[in-house]
């Protein structure tokens, strides 16, 4: 990260805008790092290409997701004017992948949102308060960690019989957050014993100001980073969900696409694109969130840094 | 899955009303939830585990069964990954920058980032019988992409017809799980030896004469291993759920299998005791991978 020197603009400049200056420089510093990264760039790329699809859905996507398509009946093999074919109801196979694009989005950013405020609020208390009730919550969340999340998320998702997307998205997210709060406890625990928490007590800080505006600021960039890499968890989880037809019934997603394409057996009838194109765009994605999130952590974690 | 399981064992009819009744208070159902949760807590201690709605049987019985499979699959995909994954990671960590660190690096993340169930799909579709690659290949081989065994070998018997089938059935399930983990130990492997590879003492050992190979296994393995082995302890869970996935794919009846018919059968006392063994699982693994680091490192004393 560097030293940042704070040059004074005429005069003396207030607290609020040294830190805004700070701030604004170790961004740059942080931004530039990634723009020269090829790994985050790659990633950046991959990213930005699915959200564009996601966002453009409704121009590009030639047909809409749950409705048949007028010219052709069910189960027609790919061919001009739908590249994948129809499905087992007559829905354009590609405006549906096309369409799957904004769940698997939205349901991994928003699941790893909550599982990242739930674990960085448990990790920064835990790390910071420590004593009992840091071994309390760590105790507890070993529990939790110790459960196959899988198993979890199955039976949590298929006890609430009907789940529409802010269901499927609290099912994943608070079931996700426990690897988080290992990661902030113990950025929190090294934080706290540096210098400027020190300083921080010495001129009468009080706990919640220490926490929330020396230690949290600092650990933000890694709990970015982590957040990063919770979103290709989550889309992975959404996936398997939705393939074992445990995610939200009224949206498509790739893995219920795959599921369909599984129960009609399109490699045999010569639909391989059915299965396959869905699950390469998982892998995608998925692989774009750990590259972006990977190189990051190599950027803000000076541990990791070649020396 | 929420529902009175009553419904779903006993035939929608009035006459069945006496027997509805029966069960309900055979299997405890009309006490409050925090009554049924207490005595099934006092019955886990004292092994009596419960009986499943649906077979009627101690559900240990059926998923003793079931976790032999489990095991026989985890087993063998774990320790394929893990003999696998230290050798990639390790070689790629010595070749840090180099085309092969590169190329299994990039590899690993996108093996990483593949849904396990995607992969078994994708494997199985390949070498089913009359695959699309046989047209193209005339050697490509056909394995058999369900159950434990050929079902015309039932009953089990331990000679070698039956072995060797089970090991061929074993084959795709086991590379699916092994692929979808591998890069998850491949990866930390690697990073966990480069950071040992910045530490003073291994440039000394190299200050001091020794030989790559010397440097790699007498100061930079042992140091590297032991985070190695509490990660994969932990990772027992992951692999539990890719289990989970393969199972399901492939027909293989274990415990994900199982569970999966337990939540459509509404068999609560089956998925409670299948969420039990998983902890127990785990706590195991971690437990072993403990004993392990106390005999690998000896800094590491019990306090």
């Amino acid at each position: 990260m560097g030293t940042v020197e704070v040059v004074k603009v005429g005069g003396v400049i207030s607290p609020f805008r040294a830190r805004a200056i700070v701030v604004g420089r170790r961004m740059q510093d942080i931004g530039l790092q990634v723009f020269h990264n090829k790994t985050a760039m790659a990633g950046l790329i991959i990213l930005i290409f699915f959200t564009v699809l996601a966002v453009a859905a409704p121009l590009i996507a030639p047909y809409g997701p749950l409705s048949a398509v007028p010219d052709v009946g069910p189960l027609t093999l790919p061919a001009p004017g739908h590249p994948f074919g129809t499905n087992q109801f007559g829905y354009d196979i590609y405006s549906q992948v096309i369409w799957g694009t904004q769940i698997s989005l939205l349901v991994g950013v928003l699941a790893a949102a909550v599982a990242s405020v739930i674990g960085t609020a448990v990790g920064l208390v835990s790390g910071f308060v420590g004593g009992w009730i840091d071994e309390v919550i760590m105790r507890f969340n070993d529990v939790v960690l110790s459960i196959p999340w899988l198993v979890l998320m199955i039976v949590i998702a298929a006890r609430l019989n009907y789940l529409d997307l802010v269901g499927i998205i609290l099912v994943i997210g608070l079931t996700g957050w426990s690897v988080t709060a290992r990661v902030v406890r113990s950025q929190v625990l090294s934080l706290k014993e540096r210098m400027f928490v020190e300083r921080g007590r010495m001129i009468g800080s009080s706990n919640t100001h220490i926490l929330l505006r020396h230690i949290f600021p600092n650990a933000f960039p890694l709990i970015f980073a982590n957040t990063i890499l919770t979103v290709a968890v989550s889309i992975l989880s959404e996936s398997v969900l939705a393939f074992l037809n445990l995610s939200v019934k009224s949206n498509v997603s790739w893995g219920r696409i795959i599921a369909e394409a599984y129960q009609h057996d399109a490699l045999t009838i010569g639909m391989a694109e059915w299965l396959i194109v869905p699950g390469l765009c998982i892998v995608f994605l998925v692989f774009g969130f750990y590259l972006f999130g990977y190189a990051l952590d190599e950027i803000l974690n000076p541990r990791l840094r070649r020396r | 899955m929420p529902g009175d399981p009553s419904l779903s064992i006993i035939p929608r009819d009035p006459k069945f009303r006496g027997l509805r009744d029966y069960m309900i208070s055979f299997f405890g159902l009309d006490r409050p939830q925090w009554e049924q949760f207490v005595i099934y807590l006092q019955r886990l201690f004292t092994l009596d585990w419960g009986l499943s709605y649906q077979d009627h049987r101690p559900v240990a019985d059926i998923l003793l069964h079931d976790l032999g499979w489990t095991l026989l699959l985890v087993g063998t995909s774990t320790i394929l990954t893990v003999l696998i994954g230290i050798a990639i990671g390790a070689y790629s960590a010595i070749r840090r920058g180099k085309p092969f660190d590169f190329v299994s690096t990039g590899i690993g993340i996108f093996l990483y980032g593949m849904p396990i169930f995607w992969l078994g799909l994708v494997l199985q579709s390949a070498f089913r019988k009359n695959s699309v690659f046989q047209g193209w290949i005339p050697w490509w081989p056909a394995l058999p992409t369900s159950g434990y065994y050929d079902d015309r070998l039932i009953p089990w018997n331990w000679d070698i017809l039956h072995v060797a089938d089970a090991f061929l059935h074993l084959l795709l399930p086991a590379l699916t799980l092994s692929l979808g983990t591998l890069a998850g130990i491949s990866l930390v492997m690697r990073n966990s030896l480069i950071d040992v590879m910045t530490e003073d003492f291994v440039t000394t050992a190299r200050a001091k004469g020794l030989s790559p190979r010397q440097v790699l296994r007498r100061h930079i393995l042992p140091n590297g291993m032991p985070p190695m082995v509490s990660l994969i302890a932990l990772d027992i869970a992951f692999i539990l759920g890719g289990a989970y996935q393969v199972e399901v794919i492939f027909r293989y009846q274990g415990i994900g299998f199982r569970t999966i018919e337990a939540i459509g059968s509404l068999d609560y006392p089956l998925l409670q005791f299948i969420i039990v063994i998983g902890g127990a699982a785990v706590v195991i693994a971690n437990l072993l991978a403990d004993f392990l680091l106390l005999w690998l490192d000896p800094r590491i004393k019990i306090s």
